[in-house]
C-alpha cells in the first residue's frame, strides 16, 4: 500500500512537472519556429562580384611616369535598389596602364597620391606604397590590388572590384 | 465581493478551455512583436521605397512571404481574439472582481486595433494608399477636431511621405511599447496564472494554426500605388471589413460618428464599467456592457457577411476582384527588379526644369505655383503637382477627366472645371507636362 502511495505520489510530483513546462514549451516553440525562419531571413546576400566593364579614359589622355588618378562610375544592386557609386581607381601608364586600386588592404580606407614622396599614402593608419602599388611601410600586410583592364574602342577600361584584408588577394 | 474572475464554476469539461482566449492573445502578440522587428529589417517608411521593400521581402529574402504573413494575418486573429478577450471576461464578470484584469484588456482592444490601423498603410500599395484616405477622412470629419486631427495625422496638407513616417513611427516606436506596458501592468497587477496550462496549450495550437495558414496564403500585395489602375477596388483586411461596409451606408461625416466616435465611446464605456459596478449598479453594468459588446459584436459580423456578400454578387465587382487577383498572381510569379534611384539617373531631364507650358502659366500657375511647387494664399494651401503622378487615379486621362470635373475626383472647390475654358488636346497637353513633373 505504501509502496503504491509512493508510486502515485511520483507519478504525480513527474506529470506536474511536466505541466510546469508546458507553458515555457510552448514559448520555446514559438521562438524556434520564428527564429529558424528568422535566421534565414537575416541572412547576408552576397552580390557576385560586377562583370561590368567601366570606360577610364582613353589611351591618348594616359601618358606620363606618374599614377593618373581617374574616376569610374559603377552601379551597384544593393538590396533593392541599384545605385550608381563613382570610384577612384589610378592608372600606371608607365606600367601598360595597369589600374590599382584605391583601397587600402589594411582596413579599406582610400589611399592618396603624394607627389612629392612619390608614393601612395593611406590617410587612416599611415600605411606606404610604392608608385606602382607594392608595400612600403605601415600596419597592410600586402600592397595595392591590381584590377582587371582591357582596351575597348581605344579606351582603357576596367572591373571595380573590393578586395578586404582577409581576402589575401584581389577578387578577379 | 472577490470571487475571482476566472473560477465561475461550470461542469462542462469545455469550460475550462474557453477560459485560454488570453493565452492566444499572448501568443499572437508574441508573434507580432517578433516578426514586426524581423520585417523592419527590411522595410523603409517613405512612399518611394515602402512598397518596394515589401516586394523584396516578399521575393527575394527567405522566409520572407511566411513571415509578412504571420505578421498580417497574426494582426487580424489577434483584433478577433483581442475582442474575444474582453466578451470572455465580461461573462465571468471580470469588470466587477478583477478590476485591472478587465481594463487592461479593454485598452489592449483598442492598442491592438490602433496598431492595425497604423500598420495596414505601411506596404504603401494601392489599397493601403486608399485606407489611408479613408482614415483622413474618418479623422478630418470629426466634429470641433476634425481638422486639426486630419493635419495632425498625415503631417501636412495631403498624404505624403511625412504621413508614411508618421504611421511606420505610431506603428513600431508608440504602439507597441504601450501594449507591452498595459501587458506588463496585468501581468504585475494581477498576480494571476489560473489555467496557464491550458493558455499554453492553446496558445501554441492557435500559432500552429496561423503558421500553417500563412504557409498556404501568403499575404496579400496590391499594385504599387502609382501602378494601380483607375478600375482597381481596394478591399480592407478582414478586421476593417465591418467599418468598410458600414461607411458604404452612412452619408460624409456621420462615418467619423460610426467609425471613431462610436466605437471610442464604447470602449470608454466598457472601461468604466468597474465604477459603475462601484457604485451599485452591477445589473446596470451588465446590461450596458452586454448591449455594447453584443451590439458590436452583431454588428461586425452582420456587415462583414454584408461586404463579401455584395462583392460576391455584384457581377462586375466580382469579376474585378478576380483580375484583380489574377494580377497580384502573376506578379508574384515574376523576378524582383531593383529600382534604380533616381540620383543615379545621370542624364534626368525632368520637367521640373523645363519652362511650364502657357496654358499652365494662363491657368494654373497662380494656385499651383510656377513650376507645380503648391502655394498658399490666405488660410487655404494649394497642393503641389510635383509627383503627382505617383498617387492613384492620376494618369494623363485622369489629369483630363479631372480637368473636366474636378468632384468625380474628390476634388472641391476652389478647384473648377475648365471644360468650359480648356479643348480637350489643350487639357492633355496640360496633363502630359503635369505627369512629368517629379519631387
Amino acid at each position: 500500500m505504501t509502496q503504491m502511495n509512493t508510486d502515485k505520489n511520483l507519478t504525480d510530483k513527474s506529470r506536474r512537472s511536466f505541466l510546469q513546462l508546458l507553458p515555457l514549451g510552448v514559448f520555446a516553440g514559438v521562438l524556434v519556429s520564428i527564429g529558424g525562419a528568422a535566421f534565414r531571413f537575416l541572412r547576408p546576400r552576397l552580390n557576385a562580384p560586377s562583370d561590368q566593364w567601366l570606360d577610364v579614359a582613353t589611351l591618348s589622355e594616359l601618358t606620363g611616369p606618374q599614377p593618373i588618378a581617374k574616376k569610374v562610375l559603377a552601379e551597384h544592386v544593393s538590396g533593392w535598389v541599384i545605385t550608381s557609386e563613382e570610384h577612384n581607381v589610378f592608372v600606371l601608364p608607365a606600367k601598360n596602364n595597369q589600374v590599382l586600386s584605391p583601397i587600402c588592404p589594411h582596413e579599406g580606407c582610400e589611399v592618396f597620391w603624394e607627389q612629392a614622396r612619390n608614393r601612395f599614402a593611406c590617410p587612416c593608419h599611415a600605411s606606404f606604397f610604392t608608385a606602382d602599388g607594392a608595400r612600403i611601410s605601415g600596419p597592410a600586410r600586402r600592397g595595392l590590388d591590381s584590377l582587371p583592364t582591357r582596351v575597348q574602342d581605344g579606351k582603357l577600361q576596367v572591373q571595380y572590384h573590393v578586395a578586404s584584408e582577409q581576402d589575401g588577394a584581389t577578387q578577379a | 465581493m472577490s470571487r475571482p474572475a476566472d473560477s465561475v464554476s461550470h461542469e462542462s469539461s469545455v469550460w475550462p478551455w474557453l477560459q485560454t482566449t488570453g493565452g492566444i492573445v499572448a501568443a499572437l502578440l508574441l508573434v507580432q512583436l517578433l516578426t514586426g522587428v524581423l520585417l523592419a529589417f527590411y522595410y523603409v517608411p517613405s512612399v518611394d521605397h515602402a512598397h518596394t521593400t515589401v516586394s523584396y521581402i516578399e521575393k527575394v529574402v527567405s522566409s520572407g512571404s511566411w513571415l509578412r504573413s504571420l505578421h498580417h494575418y497574426g494582426s487580424q486573429w489577434l483584433a478577433l481574439f483581442a475582442f474575444a478577450h474582453v466578451a470572455r471576461l465580461f461573462w465571468n464578470e471580470a469588470y466587477a472582481y478583477r478590476k485591472a484584469h478587465w481594463v487592461a484588456a479593454v485598452v489592449l482592444l483598442l492598442l491592438v486595433m490602433a496598431a492595425a490601423g497604423t500598420g495596414y498603410s505601411l506596404p504603401w500599395d494601392a489599397r493601403a494608399f486608399f485606407s489611408t484616405r479613408v482614415a483622413e477622412g474618418l479623422l478630418g470629419g470629426l466634429p470641433f477636431v476634425g481638422r486639426y486631427a486630419r493635419l495632425w495625422l498625415l503631417g501636412g496638407s495631403d498624404i505624403s511621405t511625412i504621413t508614411l513616417s508618421r504611421f511606420f513611427a505610431l506603428h513600431v516606436l508608440v504602439t507597441p511599447f504601450v501594449i507591452l506596458a498595459v501587458v506588463a501592468w496585468r501581468v504585475f497587477r494581477v498576480h494571476c496564472w489560473s489555467n496557464l496550462n491550458r493558455n499554453a496549450i492553446v496558445g501554441g495550437v492557435v500559432f500552429v494554426a496561423l503558421a500553417i495558414w500563412c504557409w498556404k496564403f501568403p499575404a496579400p500585395l496590391g499594385p504599387a500605388v502609382e501602378t494601380a489602375t483607375a478600375d482597381y477596388l481596394p478591399r480592407p483586411g478582414t478586421q476593417f471589413l465591418w467599418l468598410y461596409e458600414t461607411l458604404k451606408h452612412v452619408p460624409g461625416a456621420v462615418g467619423s460618428i460610426v467609425g471613431v466616435v462610436l466605437p471610442g465611446v464604447g470602449l470608454v464605456i466598457l472601461a468604466s464599467l468597474p465604477w459603475l459596478r462601484a457604485r451599485r449598479r452591477l445589473i446596470a453594468s451588465k446590461l450596458i456592457g452586454g448591449v455594447l459588446l453584443g451590439a458590436f459584436a452583431v454588428w461586425a459580423m452582420t456587415m462583414t457577411v454584408a461586404a463579401n456578400l455584395s462583392d460576391r454578387r455584384d457581377a462586375r465587382t466580382r469579376e474585378q476582384l478576380a483580375r484583380q487577383a489574377q494580377q497580384e498572381s502573376q506578379w508574384r510569379s515574376e523576378p524582383f527588379t531593383p529600382v534604380k534611384l533616381p540620383s543615379s539617373v545621370a542624364s534626368a531631364q525632368t520637367a521640373n526644369s523645363a519652362e511650364p507650358p502657357a496654358l499652365y502659366v494662363k491657368f494654373c500657375a497662380d494656385c499651383h505655383g510656377q513650376h507645380g511647387q503648391g502655394a498658399r494664399r490666405g488660410n487655404v494651401t494649394f497642393p503641389p503637382l510635383l509627383g503627382v503622378s505617383a498617387k492613384p487615379r492620376r494618369t494623363v486621362e485622369d489629369i483630363v477627366g479631372l480637368l473636366k470635373d474636378p468632384p468625380a475626383y474628390g476634388l472641391q472647390p476652389p478647384m473648377r472645371s475648365f471644360a468650359d475654358k480648356l479643348s480637350e488636346p489643350q487639357m492633355r497637353e496640360l496633363a502630359q507636362w503635369i505627369v512629368n513633373l517629379k519631387r
